[in-house]
């Protein structure tokens, strides 16, 4: 160990969501801090997950909607794929958002160190720089976000060259003519439409009985199911994946429902069963703090159990969303720096960027039945949505989830054109207790998408406007 | 008797299968040869005033219901509409080829598109409250009377 930095105020274990906004707020509001980052800043969403998956389903969502391009009265004969040149624009994106993050880093004054960290007390963190010397930090106040790995179930042949996980599919130098994705979760069916898009006949095959399992309300999930095998990608649930065998050239994938067994060959396996918490070999366990299972456990102030140390983001567990990191790492800050703030999760959307679009906030139907709430449920289909049309994408549908008479919004649901976009309406009508008729009578812009949330909202009392219910 | 009856209006034809019964809202059901399931589906009329069919969401195989209770709704381009069981009892079976074919409900209304096997928990009781096709055939033209007039 060489240098001793003078004690910081705060050091934070992690530059990923949580990690780095909690730099960039505590520094805010006047800590000395430093951050810690074994790689580049931006953690997995910015380098190998949320941003890089975004670039191409946005990319490849074009490429469909040029070769429809016939439907809008355009021509545009040859809209194909340039593989190199969309790596490339990947490349571009993510380094100029890593390199944002950086800047606001510098301009807040946080010392940034590369490197891999160890917590050696409650307020000393080692840094390996990988090349065998190393430093140590000393701090007031420390914030765990060491963020989250991919999960590897036992699959034997996981290890077989042509079998992939979701970092492996971001780097895309031929399409595959088959791919089998192991996983209908949130992040398989987001590769499953990527290559789908680029050409690919794809497979997904899911454990649980539905698709996106706890991820969305379960007609949402029906529905997106339904649409994915009527454009005819093949989608199995309850089918348990077994083992993976090389087969001469192709690669053979055994799976077992409740009534087969069947084998499937194919040229690519995407693995992409979800994540883990990323909690091991950072000295964790030796002194002594308390997990829930594979995550940290904290109280509602983000507080573990060793003193001034506070953890956010994938490695709590619970939703492994950037967005419910980024609120995490805001919390910590404020409380590292003399504050009192609890975590509220109730307005965390959960978008899905399959095509089309899926983003839920709230409880879904069963889950607020199951708390004992009168529930009254009101929807309306995009199909009916004059934009929606104009976009020649209607297939889809909002749905609120009410408490029965008075109509506090317990939950929006949608599958359809931007409503990732539009769910943020949905996460600000639950985060305030708005009733339906509070959305009912906010003036929505026609035509727009967002009108579609208005007529659900009226079929809450009476009916919707634009389609006719018997 | 014909195998349909049928009338003509505008430039629509509706047609009445006789082979069985009917609720007023335009249900069909059919008694299986093994007498302990009938088959259900939506007549012509309903079929052909509702529109082209895109989701037929019918509810899941264990459902129990009582005469009357929604069974399922069908999503068209220009209306959703709720069907209400003909029959109580359990839904034994569901079409499932309406899941990726669900315009097999106006191709094919009293064929390939029918919609749910149910098992009757008391068919005579509620046979006795169902129509045959003589008196559901002036429900439906009162019904497509109706329609004209506000058209």
């Amino acid at each position: 160990m060489t240098a001793l930095h003078d004690k910081a105020d705060i050091a934070v274990l992690g530059g990923g969501p949580g990690g780095y906004v909690a730099a960039l707020v505590a520094a805010e509001r006047g800590a000395k801090v430093v951050l810690i980052e074994k790689e580049r800043v931006g953690g997995t969403c910015l380098n190998v997950g949320c941003i890089p998956t975004k670039v191409l389903t946005s990319a490849t969502e074009l490429l469909v909607r040029a070769k429809r391009a016939g439907d809008f009265g355009l021509a545009i004969p040859q809209a194909t794929v340039d593989l190199p040149a969309l790596m490339a624009y990947k490349r571009k994106t993510v380094e100029q958002l890593v390199g944002g993050v950086e800047q606001l880093l510098k301009a807040r004054r946080v010392m940034l160190i590369h490197g891999e960290a160890r917590l050696v007390k409650p307020d000393r963190i080692t840094i390996e720089d990988g090349k065998g010397s190393g430093e140590e930090v000393a701090a007031q106040r420390i914030i765990l976000a060491p963020g989250s790995v991919t999960a590897t179930p036992p699959i034997a042949g996981s290890s077989l060259p042509g079998v992939i996980t979701s970092t492996g599919a971001l780097d895309i130098e031929t399409v595959p003519a088959r791919l089998v994705v192991v996983g209908g979760g949130v992040i398989g069916l987001e590769f499953a439409c990527i290559y789908e898009a680029l050409g690919s006949k794809v497979t997904v095959l899911e454990m649980t009985p539905a698709i996106l399992p706890g991820a969305t309300d379960e007609v949402i999930a029906k529905r997106l199911h339904l649409l994915l095998r009527r454009r005819g990608m093949e989608v199995q649930t309850g089918t348990v994946v077994q083992r993976i065998e090389q087969a001469g050239e192709a690669l053979r994938v055994f799976g077992r429902s409740a009534s087969a067994e069947s084998a499937m060959d194919c040229d690519r396996v995407l693995i992409a069963t979800g994540r883990w918490p990323h909690t091991q070999g950072m000295g964790f366990a030796e002194l002594g703090l308390r997990m829930n299972g594979r995550a940290i456990a904290v109280d509602e102030r983000l507080a573990t159990n060793l003193p001034n140390v506070w953890a956010v983001g994938d490695a709590i567990g619970g939703w492994m969303l950037a967005h419910k990191a980024m609120v995490d790492g805001r919390v910590a800050a404020e409380n590292g720096t003399g504050g009192q703030r609890q975590v509220d999760y109730r307005s965390v959307p959960n978008v899905i960027f399959t095509r089309p679009e899926v983003a839920s906030v709230g409880l879904t139907e069963a889950e607020a039945r199951g708390s004992g709430a009168e529930v009254k449920v009101t929807q309306f289909p995009f199909s009916a949505n004059p934009r929606a049309r104009i976009l020649g994408e209607t297939d889809g549908l909002v749905r609120l989830v009410c408490e029965a008479g008075r109509g506090r919004i317990l939950g929006v649901h949608m599958l359809g054109p931007h409503v990732t976009d539009l769910i943020a309406e949905g996460a600000l009508a639950v985060q305030m207790g708005a009733t339906a008729d509070d959305l009912a009578w906010t003036t929505h812009a026609h035509p727009t998408l967002p009108e579609a949330m208005l007529e659900a909202a009226l079929g809450f009392r009476e009916a919707a406007l634009h389609i006719q219910t018997r | 008797m014909p195998k349909y009856l049928e009338m003509t209006a505008d430039k629509f034809t509706f047609r009445v299968a006789t082979d069985r019964l009917y609720t007023a809202q335009g249900v069909w059901i059919l008694p299986e040869p093994d007498g302990k399931r009938v088959r259900v589906g939506l007549a012509d009329y309903l079929q052909q005033h509702n529109g082209d069919v895109a989701f037929a969401n019918i509810k899941p195989v264990g459902t129990k219901l009582a005469a009357g209770d929604q069974f399922a709704e069908i999503e068209t381009i220009k209306a959703m509409v709720d069907l209400h069981a003909p029959v109580g009892g359990t839904i034994v079976e569901v079409n499932g080829a309406l899941d990726t074919a669900p315009e097999a409900i106006n191709q094919s209304p009293y064929e390939t598109g029918w919609l749910a096997l149910i098992e009757p928990a008391a068919w005579d009781a509620d046979r006795s409250k169902l129509l045959g096709p003589a008196a559901y055939f002036p429900v439906m033209q009162a019904q497509v009377q109706e329609e004209l007039k506000n058209l």
